[in-house]
């Protein structure tokens, strides 16, 4: 199940006014709590799509407050266990998030105005390669990434299972898929 | 006896230390005359100086400075028309004849003088300089729209400086115009506050670190070349650091003034001291950044 959250909407929900730059960390606080409740009642496991279509000014302070400590809080804050994606960046938002999720050492998936898929922040190259391999095919086990990457079997594993551990591919049983397919 | 601080005829950035000096030498309970009657020009740094002193004096006599409005109509007009006087009337006793100015701004005041004080202010700031600001700075400055937006973020986080640091309120202005020695056109964000100043608010986790090096300056340097924060959390302390991704990435300059001391990080197109010390004490901080026209509009 994908739940798809708007920031502009719950920007504007969290400050009581009909804002759409995402600027300051105390509004970055707010936009954060108010993500967290309504993740609190869905089920563990489920993908999240952040959506900054109509966001305008996305500043670093901010970036930090709602993306990065929500990836950061995936396994321990309300609405624990969830994956999240970004859909609807601007060129500038991406510069800030990866920016931001690098510091902390956090990566996200973000998926392009064309659709394409890129991953923001730090990940080890080998699990962003192993990423790569999963968008690409549409799912991957850990001999088709072995045989692409011309890795040993252990060595794709490893990478699929640090991309994982990123939070940048789910693990289906001995499968690996992109975070928001069905 | 009335102390007098004289506002030097071209106020800027530059002439700011001279600004400062004066200042200084107050005591205490003096009563203080800021005369600008004689001044010519003021930048955005200036204009919010002059308020920062207002507010310190204020606050250490408890009881309002003199100011003295230039004797030059075009340059009081012009400091009307940026909103100076607006909030210089509740710092200052003013003497002479101030404007009065219709609401409609000046081509080249993007923002005028505006209070920053909450978060609340910032979203006002950001949000009327994305409205007023992003045409004018592609169309005239030449600037990639790309640019336009963070823009908005360099403004935001200065301005944040103010609300997370400074223990006060504070003032922000923006304005363009010709830069002399680039011979372009430069849009100029100036942030200031009489606050608690850089090396204060980093002492308790930095000061161990730097021991006896430890003052202005190297306050300076930890905030804008090392993006320390005066927290723990690794993800705080990025302001800074994204201010100064975009002026590279734009081929701006941003400098800092706070206590004692002033850092800057110069582009290839000013000349201009990276570091200075044993400047005359000066209250809070106050950031500049300046991001310039492309260079084909010069040609």
């Amino acid at each position: 199940m994908i739940t798809e959250i708007d920031l502009r909407e719950v920007l504007s929900r969290s400050v009581g006014a009909p804002l759409s730059d995402l600027v300051t960390r105390s509004t970055g606080a707010k936009v954060r709590s108010s993500i967290e409740a309504q993740l609190s009642e869905r089920p563990a496991g489920a993908a999240v799509v952040l959506d900054f279509s109509s966001v305008r000014v996305l500043d670093c302070s901010c970036a930090d407050e709602v993306v990065a400590k929500l990836v950061l809080g995936r396994g321990v804050a309300p609405g624990a266990g969830q994956w999240f994606v970004i859909r609807g960046l601007g060129e500038g938002h991406a510069e800030e998030i990866d920016h931001v999720l690098r510091r902390r050492r956090l990566a996200l998936v973000a998926e392009e105005r064309d659709g394409r898929s890129r991953l923001l922040g730090e990940v080890e190259p080998a699990a962003a390669a192993a990423w790569r391999v999963v968008v690409d095919l549409g799912n991957a086990g850990a001999e088709e990434v072995a045989t692409t990457l011309r890795l040993a079997p252990a060595e794709a594993r490893q990478a699929l299972q640090a991309a994982v551990a990123a939070g940048v591919v789910r693990q289906a049983d001995d499968r690996y898929v992109p975070l928001t397919a069905a | 006896m009335t102390y007098v601080i004289d506002v030097p005829q071209v106020f800027d950035e530059r002439s700011f230390d001279q600004f400062a000096a004066g200042f200084a030498g107050a005591e205490a309970d003096a009563r203080v005359l800021v005369d600008a009657h004689a001044t010519e020009w003021a930048s955005p740094a200036g204009l919010i100086g002059l308020l920062c002193a207002g507010q310190a004096l204020l606050a250490r006599a408890g009881v309002k400075p003199l100011l003295t409005v230039p004797a030059e109509r075009e340059v009081a007009h012009y400091w009307a028309r940026a909103g100076f006087f607006a909030h210089a009337a509740d710092l200052f006793e003013i003497h002479g004849s101030v404007p009065r100015v219709k609401p409609n701004p000046e081509r080249n005041v993007l923002l005028e003088v505006t209070p920053v004080t909450g978060a609340d202010d910032v979203h006002a700031v950001v949000g009327k300089i994305q409205e007023r600001a992003a045409a004018i700075l592609t169309s005239e400055l030449g600037l990639d729209p790309k640019a336009t937006m963070g823009f908005g973020m360099a403004l935001s986080e200065a301005c944040q400086n103010i609300v997370e640091h400074a223990g006060t309120g504070g003032w922000v202005a923006v304005q363009t115009y010709s830069w002399r020695a680039l011979g372009r056109r430069v849009v100029v964000i100036a942030v200031a506050d009489a606050g608690v100043g850089f090396r204060h608010t980093l002492e308790a986790t930095q000061g161990k670190r730097f021991g006896d090096r430890w003052g202005d300056a190297t306050a300076l340097e930890a905030a804008l070349i090392q993006g320390v924060s005066r927290f723990r959390d690794p993800g705080r302390g990025q302001g800074l650091a994204g201010i100064r991704r975009y002026l590279d990435r734009w081929h701006g300059k941003i400098s800092i003034r706070s206590g004692t001391a002033r850092i800057a990080l110069v582009p290839a197109w000013e000349r201009d001291e990276p570091l200075r010390d044993g400047l005359p004490p000066f209250p809070g901080a106050q950031v500049q950044l300046v991001v310039p026209a492309v260079e084909r509009e010069a040609q």
